[in-house]
């Protein structure tokens, strides 16, 4: 478990060797991230803003496993990348999603400089999802559609980003064991 | 690692307290209503003041239903119709609120301070 200063050195403390080891990683998270990323917009959703948000499960899983620094990249290329494929960069929905990108990302890194010892995957993504959730409505709120009814749609989306955070958390939590199991414990 | 930590037992329980103060602060901000707006089908609206008790009857198109103000509440105790889904709406005190009894063509709605609804679908 690396210890919580990771956040402020950044990748140079991950267990990786190399740069470009680095890189191959941030990659390879990033394009599972914009996998699910793109899976997800095309779900139907119950509500508008409402989605799942299962990439977050890969930022945590990420965060946990190489520090904020790894997990920071992959975010932000899966926002990036993922609104270019979708077909929404620079639209008001690529404005939302990457300020509550960068929001989560702020978040866990205090989250990580202040707790980072008692906190797990679950605990994590909450915080995620929250911060993510919060700026959104707040940002639609100030930017888009400045009218009060926007406000009273935010504590069902909160619920939401809090059911949902837990989960993508449990999700997280389950393959960050199966990873620390190694290949072998996962194929048997 | 286990699945939870401690630390996650307190954010998930600090955050379903942020959410609940969420709706608390959001949703209640209502003002208390100030006046009852009665229309019965064919009738026109009358305005009954919430801060004296009193029991009225509308006639509509059934026959009379019943409508009590107490304690600045209002609602249907009686109602010549089959559902009587005016009367199981209950009291109504917050502005905005509505109950009406279709079948009997008689609404009742409260109104005055902040509004707490536009519009109510069923």
């Amino acid at each position: 478990m690396p210890s919580p200063s990771d956040a402020a050195v950044g990748g140079a403390t991950t267990n990786a060797a190399a740069d470009g080891r680095d890189d191959r990683l941030i990659a390879g998270f990033a394009a599972l991230a914009i996998a699910i990323h793109i899976l997800e917009a095309t779900l139907p959703s119950p509500l508008p803003g409402v989605k799942p948000g299962l990439a977050n499960v890969i930022t945590v899983v990420v965060l946990l496993r190489y520090g904020w620094y790894t997990a920071a990249w992959v975010a932000g290329l899966r926002v990036l990348a993922g609104s270019l494929l979708v077909g929404t960069f620079l639209s008001p929905t690529f404005i939302l999603s990457a300020g509550g990108a960068v929001a989560a990302l702020l978040v866990l890194w205090l989250a990580r400089r202040l707790a980072g010892r008692w906190l797990g995957a679950v605990g994590y993504s909450v915080c995620a999802a929250l911060a993510h959730m919060g700026t959104q409505v707040l940002l639609a709120w100030q930017l888009f559609i400045p009218h009060p009814a926007l406000l009273k749609l935010a504590p069902f989306l909160l619920t939401a980003a809090l059911v949902f955070g837990i989960v993508s958390g449990v999700i997280a939590a389950i393959v960050l064991q199966k990873l620390e199991a190694g290949p072998e414990g996962s194929s048997s | 690692m286990s699945l939870l930590r401690a630390g996650d037992l307190v954010v998930v329980s600090a955050a379903a307290l942020l959410v609940g103060a969420a709706w608390a602060t959001l949703w209640q901000n209502a003002g208390p209503a100030e006046y009852a707006e009665v229309s019965a089908a064919g009738g026109h609206a009358h305005r009954l003041p919430l801060d004296r008790d009193q029991v009225i009857e509308v006639h509509g198109r059934l026959g009379d239903s019943r409508i009590e103000v107490r304690d600045g509440e209002v609602r249907f105790t009686d109602s010549p119709c089959v559902g009587r889904l005016c009367i199981h709406a209950g009291w109504l005190s917050r502005s905005g609120q509505v109950a009406a009894c279709l079948p009997n063509g008689v609404v009742l709605e409260v109104g005055g301070g902040e509004r707490e609804f536009d519009a109510f679908a069923f």
